[in-house]
């Protein structure tokens, strides 16, 4: 089976702007893969290098050594996107944008026909349920719709795989149980999500797969129920001892 | 507590009781209340004469067209043509220097020259000629003592037969410098080329030529071009009036400052010839 | 190709939805009116005054539009995380820089025409003349003027972190080249070594943006420029827009937008 998202001995380091030395290796040696239909989480605790995977993997940061691929093509690659959806952590889109305008204007970055765009952006408003406040400028929006239309725009090419960086990171519960809806009818739907997140019970709850990296390095790598046999406890106390944390540190 | 009533009526009758005061101290008030109530003067202070003299320099770049040097093409001792040629009787600095830009050495400077006014031109005709008129206008708000702004607005407006016009902004320069013999002068020119009245341009005259004896004798280089245009205008004056004795004193006058005393003698000989 | 155009049509969308479009021209407009308003010795064919303050007000309206909307544009993608939802559809930086400079520009250009169409109604109302041709010029070589500041201004956004030091930097750049850009070169003349070369070398390198200015010849109502001459400062602010957009893609290729 083709992974349709691979890492290869991935390793990202910063560098000090100054001096151009070395100053902090934020992932190292990273290998995964990621298969069609799956929904895969990516945990770590804060500075475990989620994000900068995550930026690798979309083009923002240039990886120091190793390659990441995006269905066979290297992210370096614009057409590695094509066909993906991102919604990033704690996004602002163009406030001055109505929801319509803002999924008109990624429709057209993935070049959809007029009626190909009008037929996605009431669908993909439909599932957010925003159909009411399509009109109103995005300045307009609380917090969770906010983080609503961010989901609009990555689903607005049906993408195959959906990359979800901290989808639930500061909404409130409704917000939080509508995202984990989503992803979960996404699921049904057959997409492939890799998401990144804090929200182990979230995770326990639609994950497939799990990898948990922590200071850059991945630590464990597999399905939830086997991690939970093979640590003997649930995804929590799985993830606290990978990271090798205990109760009386 | 009091009521909001009881506060409005003290402050009605504090603001009151200001005002009546205030009034009387405005009243009293010895600045010069013209000038400080022009918020252009109040912000420039000082500075406005710098204003003013730019002003003026830009009503002799609209009267080139815009054809102008700037400060790096500008020889030394550069002169405003606005206010010479035509003036003081035709004498022009720059007459016969049509180019006055530096040759330009470069294909840049040279593509630049498209982009810019660049033949020497002035602006003759009355109709066009009104173009500088706003400049010396700013030029003359900014700084009222800038005695050569009037003259030169006259002479343009007389030009143009805004002689109305020109009277009225003289005598506004003459409230603002009441010692100018130039600006005597001028007035006394507008009286006599346009209004025809030979009585009130020979006093203006003669008061100019009084205020320029007052003021240009004491000075070690006096201004005797002024001096010359005075006592001609006066000797011809009264030539044209048949006063032929007080023509000879002012071409007496005029032959000890002008640079060509032999012409002044020959027209002295020729009043003295018996008719 | 497509994709620079959606970028460029949200840029040109911010610029109508923002308030500083509207406060510029409102001013503009009611300084020149009220300028218009005054009587000058009785002479209501006064026009030139008015002419040059009008178009002075373009002039200032349109440069501080210009930088102000060109150098906030990439850094506030980033500051508000904007950038990352972008740059994860199939869209290359190349195109984010290239759609970034055809917005600002083609919102200029509109800035422009508003602007001048106004120009146009005060000169013709004055002096009765309507030469249409000089103005069309005018506003050519204006539009291909601002074409050079924007792409200066979005290489000065991607190498400052700071819009407002960009704006500070691309306003004090343009304005010094407005008013020395002609005269370096004999500065330089009079200059010591190693001075002359520094400064002649900045002569010949800097982008001639005085050329554009042809205020002087609308005011005071000179003939048209030649079409060849027009064609030719054409392909000089094409050239140096090209140059400067190149330069602020190398820059942005590479940045890490973490």
């Amino acid at each position: 089976m083709n992974a349709i998202l691979a890492l290869e001995n991935l390793r990202v380091e910063y560098r000090n702007r100054e001096w151009g030395r070395t100053s902090r290796v934020a992932v190292d040696g990273l290998n995964l893969e990621v298969f069609r239909g799956e929904v895969f989480g990516f945990l770590g605790p804060n500075g475990a290098g989620k994000t900068t995977t995550l930026n690798v993997l979309l083009g923002f940061t240039p990886a120091s050594c190793g390659a990441a691929y995006l269905f066979g093509v290297n992210v370096r690659e614009p057409i590695a996107r094509r066909r993906i959806g991102y919604l990033p952590e704690l996004t602002y889109y163009y406030k001055f944008l109505t929801a319509e305008e803002l999924l008109r204007f990624y429709a057209r970055i993935f070049h959809l026909s007029s009626a190909e765009t009008e037929r996605r952006i009431d669908a993909v408003l439909a599932l957010v349920e925003l159909q009411s406040a399509r009109r109103q400028p995005i300045r307009t929006y609380s917090k969770g719709m906010q983080q609503r239309v961010g989901l609009a725009q990555a689903l607005i090419n049906e993408p195959e795989l959906l990359i979800l960086d901290e989808p639930t990171s500061g909404l409130d519960p409704l917000g939080r149980m509508k995202v984990r809806t989503i992803i979960q009818r996404l699921k049904n739907e057959g997409k492939t999500v890799f998401f990144s997140s804090h929200e182990l019970g979230e995770v326990e709850t639609v994950c497939d797969r799990v990898a948990i990296l922590h200071q850059g390095v991945l630590k464990a790598a597999g399905r939830v129920d086997d991690l939970a046999r093979q640590y003997q406890g649930n995804l929590e106390q799985v993830f606290l001892k990978v990271i090798g944390y205990h109760d009386n540190d | 507590m009091p009521s909001p009533y009881l506060t409005l009526a003290f402050l009605a009758v504090f603001c009151f009781s200001l005002a009546t005061r205030m009034q009387v101290w405005f009243l009293n008030w010895s600045g010069n209340r013209l000038q400080s109530a022009s918020i252009l003067k109040v912000l420039l202070g000082d500075s406005r004469r710098l204003f003013a003299n730019q002003s003026f320099v830009e009503a002799d770049v609209y009267f080139h067209g815009g054809y102008y040097p700037s400060l790096f093409d500008r020889p030394p001792g550069h002169v405003p043509a606005v206010s010479t040629a035509e003036i003081h009787g035709g004498r022009s600095p720059h007459n016969d220097l049509p180019n006055f830009l530096i040759p330009s050495d470069d294909w840049i400077a040279r593509f630049g020259r498209h982009f810019v006014p660049s033949e020497h031109i002035h602006l003759d005709k009355p109709s066009q000629v009104g173009e500088i008129l706003p400049w010396l206008w700013l030029s003359a708000e900014l700084d009222p003592n800038r005695v050569q702004t009037y003259t030169v607005a006259s002479f343009w407006l007389r030009r143009m037969g805004k002689v109305n016009e020109a009277e009225q902004f003289l005598r506004q320069g003459w409230r603002a410098n009441p010692d100018s013999y130039a600006i005597l002068f001028e007035l006394g020119s507008l009286y006599d080329e346009n209004r025809h009245d030979p009585i009130r341009a020979r006093n203006l005259w003669e008061l100019a030529l009084r205020k320029w004896q007052a003021q240009e004798t004491v000075k070690p280089k006096p201004d005797n071009f002024a001096y010359e245009q005075i006592t001609a205008h006066l000797a011809r004056l009264e030539e044209r009036e048949g006063n032929r004795n007080l023509a000879l004193h002012y071409l007496d006058l005029l032959k000890k400052v002008s640079p060509d005393p032999a012409a002044i003698q020959h027209q002295i000989n020729r009043l003295q010839r018996p008719k | 190709m497509i994709n620079a155009w959606a970028v460029a049509l949200v840029v040109i969308k911010e610029l109508y939805r923002r308030k500083d479009f509207y406060v510029l021209f409102i001013l503009t407009a009611l300084i020149t009116l009220m300028l218009g308003a005054l009587n000058f010795f009785n002479d209501r064919q006064i026009a030139r005054y008015l002419k040059e303050i009008c178009l002075l007000l373009i002039w200032l309206s349109a440069l501080a539009i210009a930088v102000v909307t060109s150098a906030r544009q990439i850094p506030a993608e980033r500051e508000n995380r904007t950038i990352f939802p972008l740059l994860a559809k199939p869209i290359t930086r190349a195109q984010v820089v290239a759609g970034k400079f055809l917005g600002c520009w083609l919102a200029c250009g509109l800035v422009l025409a508003v602007f001048y169409l106004f120009f146009v109604v005060i000169s013709g109302s004055r002096e009765h003349l309507w030469p249409l041709a000089n103005y069309f010029q005018a506003i050519w070589l204006h539009w291909w003027m601002l074409a050079v500041v924007i792409a200066m201004t979005l290489l000065g956004s991607v190498v400052f972190s700071a819009p407002s030091a960009n704006v500070t930097i691309s306003m004090l750049v343009v304005i010094g080249i407005l008013l020395l850009g002609r005269h370096l070169h004999q500065v330089a003349l009079r200059l010591t070594e190693p001075g002359q070369t520094i400064l002649s070398v900045l002569y010949f390198a800097l982008p001639h943006l005085e050329f554009f200015d042809v205020r002087d010849l609308i005011i005071h109502d000179w003939g048209l420029i030649p079409w060849s001459i027009l064609g030719l400062a054409t392909l000089y602010a094409a050239g140096y827009t090209a140059l400067f957009l190149t330069a602020a893609w190398l820059v942005f290729r590479r940045q890490n937008l973490n």
